[in-house]
């Protein structure tokens, strides 16, 4: 599944090891997510929703899947 | 750094900490029934590795903190399955080959095979019995 965590972590100016820490997983799985080699689980699709202070559906786009 | 940004970096640092302990504590078991196989103390060597295992298994469970994120949960799975299917594949041909093989004069199969092939059996039949009671719980 295709996503802009990039964009929007890069705007909010932080690293992956920020965003890693506020959403309680490892660097390297951010790392995954933003390059589409692992899909989060609905729990941390809503935390880092929340993080941004948006739709789970404004960061991932299912309508993008490979 | 806000209040929950320094309780959230000190949650991964006590992660890493208790998988450094985790770690240290199977490298000193395994470290023990090396050392105690070359010195003769198999029983305190075992006794070691026991010790180092259970320790391994207690700061696992019992770490107040989450040791492993969903991706590492989900790339353990994934090499399971994998290991699986290469076994499956490996068995489902390799064993009746085999016996195949020594039936017609080719070779011998050792004396270990039949070990190994009810070892084989027994990894799916455990793997059966346990997919069955998950099915049961869905």
């Amino acid at each position: 599944m295709k996503n802009n965590l990039r964009e929007r972590r890069e705007q909010a100016g932080e690293s992956q090891g920020d965003l890693a820490v506020a959403v309680d997983v490892s660097r390297q799985s951010i790392n995954a997510i933003e390059r589409g080699r692992y899909d989060p689980s609905l729990e941390l699709a809503f935390k880092l929703a929340r993080h941004y202070d948006c739709a789970i559906e404004a960061i991932f786009d299912p309508e993008l899947a490979d | 750094m806000t209040e929950t940004k320094t309780s959230a970096k000190q949650r991964i640092d006590r992660r890493k900490r208790h998988k450094r302990l985790m770690y240290g504590s199977l490298a000193v078991g395994l470290v023990g029934i090396v050392a105690g196989s070359f010195l003769g103390q198999y029983l305190a060597g075992v006794l070691i590795y026991w010790g180092g295992f259970f320790g391994m298994l207690a700061i696992w469970q019992f770490s107040p903190v989450t040791l492993y994120d969903e991706r590492d949960v989900a790339l353990e799975r994934k090499a399971s399955d994998y290991t699986l299917g290469v076994l499956a594949i490996a068995g489902v041909l390799g064993i009746p080959g085999l016996v195949a093989l020594e039936t017609a004069g080719v070779l011998t199969l050792p004396a270990a095979f039949d070990g190994a092939a009810l070892l084989f059996v027994g990894i799916f039949a455990t793997f059966a019995v346990i997919y069955t009671g998950l099915r049961l719980r869905a």
